[in-house]
């Protein structure tokens, strides 16, 4: 008697399931697809496939700087931010664990504010501070919110760290710094590299508050938030997509690299 | 001593700007310049012209914040108990969409839902519909859907997070001990998952009470407090109201999200 009910309950928890699955992908899955179309906008029917939008992005004058601030930004964030996390993730982690969940509530406040106050809230400070707005300004306030994510993945990793091995290189005679370079970088470089990848995903997605604080200039998502508010035109899906596969390739990588399984 | 750069930059990057920020909210403009005063005048301001759309953002990222948070629990709960070996696979979406694309998946949903969109071009070749809907994009409705499928990755990983805890021995004993499934679901499951439920809801309230970007795309007439802030910040030049803005609606989603923790917390499904 249990089978047919257990079948068509399986059938029905599929049915939700790929709705779901669909109601995340498919609207990321037409930005690629009509970045490929043939006509002048981002609507179907699609009569053709084309690769006139991706030249058209690549020929854009812009591009080439926005793609470039892009890049610096979210590499320099990637870098201070694995540097600063992992030396942050360290410390808490030989705090009774207590008192580092308590460190890294507070750390990660700033992720709980909407990117628009920290945008407006960070831009009053650097104008009264008098400092001049440019990438500068947008790394250090990406670091904001990017550095919880690397102290709380990092400090994931080092809660189940066997510190007889870093005890032991001591105990040899290698220095605190020797030992950390030597045996507990190596051992945890993976999730470190991952930590990074994702505070560089964090920042190359970022479009709010780079767009209240890199005062002229653009990065990629300013440079297609021009074109978004005139239309639907095909341009802005190949940039989207462009956002996209190097924001989710460095996701699926860092995914890979540190294991993390939710 | 190795907290040190981070807590650093946490000063010096959030609490002293924000402090500053809540200074400024009592300060004036005069003559295009932000002048040192003391003054409740622009909270008077946000409470007096701008209450409706102060109240109507609460209500949208309410709305918001519950769908996703329910959305949420059912995929996760899918991920952990009915998918079986495709769990992972459940999960791995979610993680994939949760660090990128926040612009393109609201313009992904404005050609969604356009005039010429995807949804109408399909009403219309299946002849469901005669006419384009033109209510689908530019409503409130638009921005529900576009934030609810922006956060439903932040909401489903920390309510699996939290689910993942739960053992199945004792789901299995209550089940042989005749425990229909809605008993064990508000019994069991529920309880068991607050911690993640709750987060959750932070989450998907607190973000959407300060968004400006999807209502503008895709909102049409829509106006939440964020495009107010937005605009003082931009071209009205008056940051000390939309400071005064932003920490009003900030104090207020923060106090709404205290009483729902506590509700939450006290709450014994039976």
């Amino acid at each position: 008697m249990a089978a047919p009910i257990d079948r068509t309950s399986t059938l029905f928890w599929r049915v939700i399931a790929g709705a779901f699955v669909f109601f995340l992908l498919s609207p990321l899955l037409l930005v690629v697809l009509f970045s490929f179309t043939d006509r002048g906008i981002s609507a179907f029917p699609i009569e053709g496939l084309s690769i006139q939008w991706w030249v058209a992005m690549i020929e854009h004058r812009q591009f080439a700087s926005a793609l470039t601030n892009s890049l610096i930004i979210s590499g320099a964030v990637a870098l201070i931010s694995a540097a600063v996390g992992t030396m942050a993730a360290i410390g808490l982690a030989r705090l009774p664990p207590r008192y580092a969940n308590i460190g890294i509530a507070a750390l990660c406040l700033p992720l709980m504010l909407p990117p628009l106050v920290l945008a407006v809230a960070l831009l009053s400070a650097y104008v009264a501070a008098g400092m001049k707005l440019g990438l500068l300004t947008v790394i250090l306030a990406h670091l904001l919110f990017t550095q919880p994510f690397v102290i709380l993945v990092v400090y994931a990793r080092m809660v189940t760290f066997d510190h007889a091995v870093v005890e032991s290189a001591r105990d040899l005679g290698a220095s605190p710094l020797k030992a950390f370079f030597t045996v507990t970088l190596p051992i945890i470089r993976p999730t470190v590299i991952g930590a990074a990848l994702i505070a560089a995903a964090l920042s190359l997605d970022d479009f709010i508050i780079t767009f209240f604080n890199i005062g002229g200039g653009n990065t990629l998502p300013t440079f297609v938030w021009g074109f978004i508010r005139t239309g639907l035109r095909p341009t802005v899906n190949a940039i989207g997509t462009t956002i996209l596969v190097m924001t989710v390739g460095a996701t699926i990588i860092a995914l890979w690299l540190t294991r993390y399984r939710g | 001593m190795l907290v040190a750069p981070s807590a650093g930059l946490y000063g010096v990057l959030f609490i002293a700007p924000f402090l500053y920020f809540v200074i400024i909210s009592f300060w004036d403009v005069k003559n295009y310049q932000l002048t040192p005063d003391l003054s409740g005048d622009n909270y008077v301001e946000t409470f007096d012209r701008y209450a409706g759309i102060f109240f109507f953002t609460i209500e949208m990222a309410f709305v918001i914040a519950l769908l996703t948070t329910v959305l949420g629990f059912v995929y996760a709960y899918i991920a952990r108990f009915k998918a079986g070996k495709w769990g992972t696979a459940l999960l791995l979406i979610a993680l994939v969409t949760l660090f990128g694309g926040y612009l393109m998946k609201i313009y992904a949903w404005k050609t969604i839902l356009g005039n010429e969109g995807v949804l109408n071009s399909a009403l219309l070749t299946l002849g469901i519909v005669a006419q384009p809907l033109t209510a689908l994009l530019y409503s409130p409705g638009a921005v529900v859907v576009t934030l609810v499928h922006f956060l439903l990755p932040f909401a489903i990983l920390p309510i699996y997070a939290s689910l993942r805890g739960l053992d199945d021995v004792s789901l299995e004993a209550a089940r042989d001990l005749g425990a229909p499934p809605w008993r064990i679901l508000a019994g069991i499951v529920i309880p068991q998952c607050k911690a993640g439920l709750i987060a959750a809801f932070t989450f998907c309230f607190l973000l959407p009470v300060g968004d400006y970007v999807t209502p503008l795309l895709v909102g049409g007439k829509v106006v939440m407090i964020g495009n107010m802030v937005a605009t003082q910040f931009g071209k009205s030049f008056n940051w000390p109201l939309g400071a005064a803005m932003a920490v009003s609606i900030l104090v207020c989603a923060f106090v709404i999200v205290v009483v729902m923790n506590w509700a939450m917390s006290r709450w014994r499904p039976r």
